[in-house]
């Protein structure tokens, strides 16, 4: 057992940044996150950002990654844990962690959960062969392991994950054999789609997977039209020879501790699936417990990071640390988080939000 | 939705294993316009959080005979119910260690009345112990008993069965319905008041485990069952390697892996305060882990995967109440069950069900209706974790 003043849960965009946030106004931090290394979603991402021209505009993800790594362990204020898993948060306020295999509690006077989201799936007949795979997987395997997934790709959904990660494929060497979204249009960015398209690989809109081929592993899946009603229509078969099927079709938070804790929850499908009620502040309804990045809402990785030192900042800020320009730091940061919704990208969004935002003190 | 059915003869109250069981032999019986409530889902209570464990190796004549013929019901259960899934229910035996002079004197008397009863368990020494269980660290052990019939099922299965069984022979059964009240009318219940909707009825039955006590207030009632938490935790699945139920009393922990490979286990707290609350805490997971590895060390490196916890209706005797309520006609309860009712539901239920078409029950069931605790004639259960 040992304490620390604030436990963040995650260390992607938004949890480095939480950290970093915190620490900078002078509360002691424990980041853990379960994977060996830091920068969560980041560390596979090699193409470029938008985002703002704050959150490392035209950088690369992975180098996103990099920086916020070094700041954070360059942090005496911040201890790091990878390969430690947070795996319950018990009435008695503690947080129990496994840490390379070995069990401890900690009892932290915040928490910040920021464990993200996880891939969505597809069912149908055969989807559990060998080869089909999550996009974000294959990009793992690519990116960070450098192990090519296989020789054909098909890619279903054609969102911004789906198309970035049919042209990474495509830079790998890797044949991208189609693209297949059920929606009647693109719904990632032009820029992305138009790369691969001038690349040659089709993009079938209104279509869907029906079925998967193969004995010992992926051979092969067939693809069929939707109709107005999205049911695969007769006669309008295709047959795709692969060895690789990817699957991008949107990604759910993962909030099983936030569940797990009692904070009030609610399906709220504009955000990803179930979300937590949270303050402006991001405090959930469990005083203490704050929520940052894709676990209360599916976006990308500038509105995580922002969101993250919102709840650093915040969080610390609940514990009298306010030593650094706080007030003026968390402005900054509430106004442009609702800068990077304000577009029609962020419509999505704002939609789902303002029914979950509870009134700071409300958390009990 | 559908509308719920206004009038029944009979309305059974939770969908656990006493419910759904209860259900199936009244339907069986040919009793018609039967329903079922379950405020949550079928099995959301102390059923689909159970250990599941089925053994007969009790210490009062009553829990001896319910655990006995439930075992001959188990047997043939699924082909009974037509339930083609199976109820994963094996026969692996169970061993119950002692660790004291008095521990291994209990047992003695246990498996005397228990061979009395036709149920074939003997007591052990230590290194027959280790045979059974080769593995077990025999330190400090005095002994124990076995009982190579006793055994496990999966609790969803054996619920599901019952239940769909029950709904092909006509019961309704609504989940997602509380019942929020129970209306009397001269001394006798007349209907249920349920979040979707009011149900005349003759006959209530309360099976709400845990919540049995909530229900029996709702007719002016004072059943002396009330709420404890119970946790229990799985581990990863692997291969095959200890086969039967160990039972360790006096360090409150009982460990049995399931036919997919998983070990599942559990221990009582002597100090759990009553109530409802079911939140597991990590003191639970590390304590049996410590228990459970110094007796049988070879399970140091398994992982734990899963830890949750539930209610055991408890029963100041530890035995369950059955029966009517002489004091308020139609109201039946079966509860009470103390960390053993799904073992003895499958005969529980069908003599439930003798007493509620009115009846002679199989056998005499008197001496569980809840007046014992008016009279004080308490048989105490002395083999229960
Ligand atoms: C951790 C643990 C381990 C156990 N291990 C074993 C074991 O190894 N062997 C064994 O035999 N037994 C074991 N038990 C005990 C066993 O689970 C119970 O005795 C048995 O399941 C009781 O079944 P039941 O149908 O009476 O109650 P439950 O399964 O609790 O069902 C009662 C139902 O009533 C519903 N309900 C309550 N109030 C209302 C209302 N107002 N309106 C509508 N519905 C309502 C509830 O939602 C619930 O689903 C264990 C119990 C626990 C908690």
């Amino acid at each position: 057992m040992f304490d620390t003043e604030m436990l963040i849960i995650g260390g992607g965009p938004a949890g480095l940044k939480a950290a970093l946030s915190a620490a900078e106004q002078g509360a002691d931090v424990l980041l853990v996150d379960r994977n060996p290394y830091l920068g969560g979603q980041l560390v596979k991402q090699t193409h470029m950002f938008f985002g703002s021209q704050k959150q490392y505009a035209s950088e690369r993800g992975v180098t996103i990654a990099e920086i916020l790594t070094r700041e954070v362990l360059n942090s005496d204020k911040i201890c790091v844990l990878t390969d430690t898993t947070a795996l319950g948060y018990f009435e008695d306020k503690s947080v129990a962690l496994e840490i390379k295999g070995t069990f401890k509690t900690v009892y932290p006077k915040r928490v910040i959960v920021a464990t993200g989201a996880q891939e969505n799936t597809l069912i149908f007949p055969n989807s559990d062969l060998p080869g089909i795979y999550g996009a974000g997987a294959v990009q793992t395997l690519m990116n960070v392991h450098g192990v090519m997934p296989g020789a054909r790709v098909a890619m279903v959904g054609a969102g911004n994950i789906g198309v970035i990660v049919s042209y990474q494929l495509l830079q790998a060497g890797v044949e991208v054999v189609a693209i297949i979204e059920a929606a009647p249009r693109i719904g990632g960015y032009h820029v992305h789609a138009a790369k691969v398209r001038r690349l040659g690989v089709p993009i079938y809109i209104a279509h869907t997977v029906v079925e998967a081929h193969g004995r010992e592993s992926l051979e092969g899946i067939t693809i069929a039209c939707l109709d107005e009603k999205w049911q695969p229509v007769k006669g309008t078969e295709i047959e795709l020879e692969i060895d690789v099927l990817c699957i991008s079709v949107g990604l759910s938070p993962l909030t099983e501790l936030l569940f797990q804790a009692g904070c009030k929850m609610e399906y709220v499908p504009q955000l990803g699936g179930h979300v937590p009620y949270r303050s402006e502040n991001l405090e959930t309804t469990v005083a203490g417990i704050y929520v940052a990045g894709d676990v209360c809402a599916v976006e990308e990785a500038s509105a995580a990071m922002v969101a993250g030192q919102i709840a650093g900042l915040a969080a610390a800020g609940s514990l009298g640390y306010k030593q650094n320009n706080y007030e003026a730091k968390l402005k900054d940061a509430k106004n442009e988080l609702a800068g990077l919704r304000r577009g029609p990208a962020g419509e999505k969004v704002r939609s789902g939000l303002w029914a979950l935002t509870i009134a700071a003190g409300e958390a009990v | 939705m559908a509308m719920i059915k206004k009038k029944a003869t009979v309305v059974i109250i939770g969908g656990g294993i006493l419910g759904a069981s209860v259900a199936y032999n009244l339907a069986r019986q040919g009793l018609k316009d039967i329903v079922l409530v379950e405020k949550s889902y079928l099995t959301s209570g102390a059923t689909g959080r159970c250990g599941a464990g089925i053994r007969q190796q009790w210490g009062t004549e009553m829990n001896c005979i319910l655990s006995r013929e439930s075992v001959r019901i188990f047997e043939t259960l699924a082909e009974e119910l037509e339930y083609p899934y199976g109820i994963d229910y094996r026969q692996n035996g169970y061993l119950l260690l002692a660790y004291s002079p008095k521990e291994r004197e209990q047992f003695s008397k246990n498996v005397a009345l228990q061979n009395s009863l036709g149920i074939p368990s003997r007591q052990v020494t230590s290194a027959e112990a280790r045979d059974i269980v080769p593995h077990l660290n025999i330190d400090g052990l005095l002994g124990g008993a076995y009982c190579h019939t006793d055994g496990h099922a999966n609790p969803f299965h054996v619920t599901f069965a019952y239940a769909r069984a029950a709904e092909r022979m006509g019961v309704n059964l609504y989940s997602n319905t509380e019942v929020l009240s129970i209306e009397k009318d001269k001394g006798r219940v007349c209907r249920v008041v349920t979040s979707q909707g009011s149900i005349d009825c003759e006959i209530v039955v309360n099976t709400a485990g845990g919540h049995a006590a909530v229900i029996g207030e709702m007719v002016g009632l004072d059943l002396p069952v009330y709420p404890e938490r119970h946790q229990i935790m799985i581990s990863e699945p692997v291969d095959a390697f200890q086969v039967p139920m160990v039972i360790c009393m006096s360090h409150h922990f009982y460990i049995q892996q399931t036919t997919h490979g998983s070990f599942i286990m559990g221990q009582g707290d002597p100090n759990e305060p009553k109530g409802f609350n079911i939140n597991p805490s990590w003191q639970f997971s590390v304590e049996l882990a410590k228990k459970i590895t110094s007796v049988l060390p070879h399970l140091k490196s398994l992982n734990i995967i899963r830890q949750w916890a539930g209610l055991y209706d408890m029963c100041p005797d530890a035995q369950p109440i059955l029966g009517e309520s002489p004091e308020v006609k139609g109201f039946f309860t079966a509860s009470g069950f103390s960390g053993h009712g799904f073992m003895i539901a499958p005969y529980t239920a069908k003599l439930m069900a003798q007493a509620i078409l009115g009846e002679e029950p199989e056998i005499n069931i008197d001496i569980l209706n809840y007046h014992r605790f008016a009279s004080g004639q308490l048989i105490l259960e002395p083999a229960v974790v």
